[in-house]
């Protein structure tokens, strides 16, 4: 009952003080939108490294090489050291092994007509394709048979075909990787932008890598899929013991390779997004606070000039309570309007820059007016007793 | 008996410097009179009321309202009683200016928990009574001293008081105006209402049916009229 009057009574004085209550509001909104926008695009962001990390799985092992040391000297040529029949024989040798991509990346000038665009050139086996879940969007991958005879045929990442081919299908087209005819048979999909483009790759059988095109009998990692993500342990164990073998490590010797989870990997790129998103949320606080320093100050500022309105309320019956509650739902209405404001400065914000709309989940929705009416009520708390705890006879007496 | 007051004294606090303002005051009103206070400027008549409408309270003596020591209550009951016993009108009127008549009259209904249809209805049969049935929407800013003080009476009436207290309520207002006023407490007097009224205006006075003259916070005189 009394609630409700306290709402029209507040929207009332709201109202007679327009620009006053804007400012005030604006600071509220200001700081409830930047907030809900840093969190969501956090969001965002972490839904998109999931994603990865799905696709990935968390049962591929990366190997490559590393520089081995030895009472602090480098040795050099351990940057050479991993080969396609090491790759064979983990696979082979170890039982929760089940299958090793090797793979050879090279740089690469790719042509196509009076096109051309420098690129990553990766030579692997067929396997990649299942091991790392990366289906070509149109055309398909290279056979065990093009292994074998060296084809020259090649499938374009999406930033390669892009600049190459703009929209056209390249599929069964020529061009030319360093110089060398190649057929184009197959396109893959993009795994978006990352801190290095992992579209701008050409992929070709490692034989034509190796042998056609560099001239090398190295590689430069090897990935291994795990029977499940628990025999991490012993596959670490079996990698280890055929390559430091192989390598004839001394036990006084560090490894000369490194293998790493992809998924573990991905997990630290993760962790250092939160760190960032964390941050600037707390930046995007402190704005929210200072937006409810702004509501404290309108309503100390509102209850001294009211003095005399609580005077005259007080004298005609209105208890403590109900002072307190008139200033303090005051108060909070200018944080959840504040919060709506917000909430509506963060979309349009949002489009602004990307063009796009942009959901807010429902439940940040609630949040955000919660946490405004957290901070109004927090931020009117104080003036709201102050103005409880006037002397009546002095409020009246107030000019 | 309304009102019994004993021994009481005021002595507002200046700093370090003691103001006294009522020097043991003792007093007895019976329901249905009609006082008029009076006294030079400073002689405590404010203090006096407003410790009789339960704004203030004694700095020592006793007050009894209705055989009730308002010296025992607490600031929730003396709320509820200026809410529902007293009905106060003041010289400037007192009003909520950017409400309009209508709001400032249901507004010690509002504090008392009343239903919003029966609390209007009421209010705007207060209203007709003070002769303002065509002004209800107006803000009270936007009326003239006299439909202020109307609406003041109204509002002081909403609660059907025990006591109304009226300090000074000509005192802002020119002399026609005034006596229009005094007419409106003069039927209210003749309704039954308990009248206390502050005046400085000798021919006021002696429309009421007891004087009671103050000087220096003390009781100079009183006297039936
Ligand atoms: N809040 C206060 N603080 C200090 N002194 C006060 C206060 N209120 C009243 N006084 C003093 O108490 C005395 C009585 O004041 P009061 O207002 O009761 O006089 P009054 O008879 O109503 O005068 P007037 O006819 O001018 O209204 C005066 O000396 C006044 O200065
Ligand atoms: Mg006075």
């Amino acid at each position: 009952m009394i609630i409700l009057e306290n709402i029209r009574m507040a929207l009332q004085s709201l109202r007679t003080n327009p620009l006053r209550s804007v400012l005030t509001l604006t600071g509220i909104a200001v700081g409830i939108g930047a907030v809900l926008y840093v969190v969501i695009l956090g969001e965002i962001t972490q839904q998109r490294i999931n994603e990865r990390l799905e696709s990935l799985g968390s049962n591929v092992l990366l190997i490559r090489p590393a520089y081995s040391r030895m009472r602090g000297v480098r040795t050099a040529a351990s940057v050479i050291n991993l080969k396609w029949d090491e790759a064979k024989e983990i696979k082979t040798t170890s039982d929760v092994i089940t299958a090793t991509v090797p793979t050879y990346t090279g740089q690469g000038v790719a042509e196509f007509k009076d096109q051309n665009w420098s690129t990553s050139v990766t030579g692997t086996t067929p396997e990649y394709e299942t091991v790392n879940n990366d289906h070509p969007i149109e055309g398909r991958f290279f056979s065990e048979d093009e292994l074998d005879r060296r084809a020259r045929v090649c499938l374009l990442g999406a930033t390669v075909h892009e600049k190459l081919f703009g929209n056209l299908s390249p599929i069964d087209e020529s061009i030319l990787i360093n110089s060398k005819r190649f057929t184009v048979i197959g396109l893959l999909g993009s795994k978006g932008e990352s801190w290095h483009n992992p579209d701008n790759q050409v992929f070709i059988p490692l034989t034509t890598a190796q042998e056609r095109l560099y001239g090398v009998d190295y590689l430069s990692s090897i990935l291994a899929q795990m029977r499940s993500a628990e025999d991490y342990d012993e596959s670490l164990f079996d990698i280890e013991t055929i390559l430091r073998r192989n390598h004839r490590l001394r036990s006084d010797e560090d490894n000369d390779f490194r293998v790493r989870r992809q998924d573990l990997y991905l997990s630290t790129v993760r962790e250092t997004n939160l760190e960032i998103a964390n941050f600037v949320i707390i930046i995007a606080l402190v704005s929210l606070i200072v937006g409810g320093i702004g509501v404290a100050n309108v309503m100390l500022v509102t209850v001294t000039e009211r003095t005399r309105e609580i005077g005259i309320r007080r004298a005609i019956g209105a208890k403590k309570f109900h002072i307190l509650t008139q200033f303090l739902v005051e108060a909070v209405i200018l944080g959840i309007i504040g919060g709506i404001l917000g909430i509506a400065g963060c979309m349009g914000f949002n489009y602004f820059i990307t063009g796009n709309g942009l959901n807010i989940p429902l439940d940040w929705v609630g949040y955000s007016f919660i946490i405004c009416s957290g901070i109004g009520s927090i931020a009117g708390l104080y003036p709201a007793v102050q103005a409880a705890n006037k002397n009546v006879i002095d409020a009246l007496r107030y000019e | 008996m309304l009102i019994e007051m004993n021994n009481v004294f005021k002595t507002y606090l200046l700093g370090e410097v003691k103001v006294p303002a009522l020097h043991a005051i003792s007093l007895n009103i019976e329901d249905n009179e009609y006082v008029a206070i009076m006294g030079p400027s400073g002689s405590g008549k404010s203090t006096l009321m407003n410790i009789l409408g339960c704004l203030d309270t004694p700095t020592t003596g006793t007050y009894y309202l209705a055989r009730k020591d308002v010296g025992s209550l607490n600031d929730n009951q003396l709320s509820d009683i200026r809410n529902t016993r007293i009905g106060f009108v003041f010289q400037t009127f007192n009003l909520l200016p950017r409400s309009s008549a209508l709001h400032n009259v249901e507004l010690p209904l509002i504090y008392s928990g009343m239903p919003s249809f029966k609390r209007k209805q009421l209010a705007m049969d207060v209203l007709e009574r003070v002769g303002l049935n065509d002004r209800m929407m107006h803000k009270s800013n936007e009326l003239s001293g006299g439909e202020r003080q109307r609406v003041a009476i109204a509002r002081a009436l909403i609660n059907k008081p025990s006591l109304i207290l009226a300090d000074e309520p000509t005192g802002n207002l020119d002399s026609k105006t005034g006596e229009e006023i005094i007419e409106i407490m003069q039927r209210l007097y003749e309704q039954g209402n308990t009248i206390i009224l502050v005046t400085h205006e000798e021919y006021i006075a002696k429309q009421t049916n007891r004087i009671i003259r103050l000087r220096d916070g003390i009781i100079e005189s009183d006297e039936k009229v």
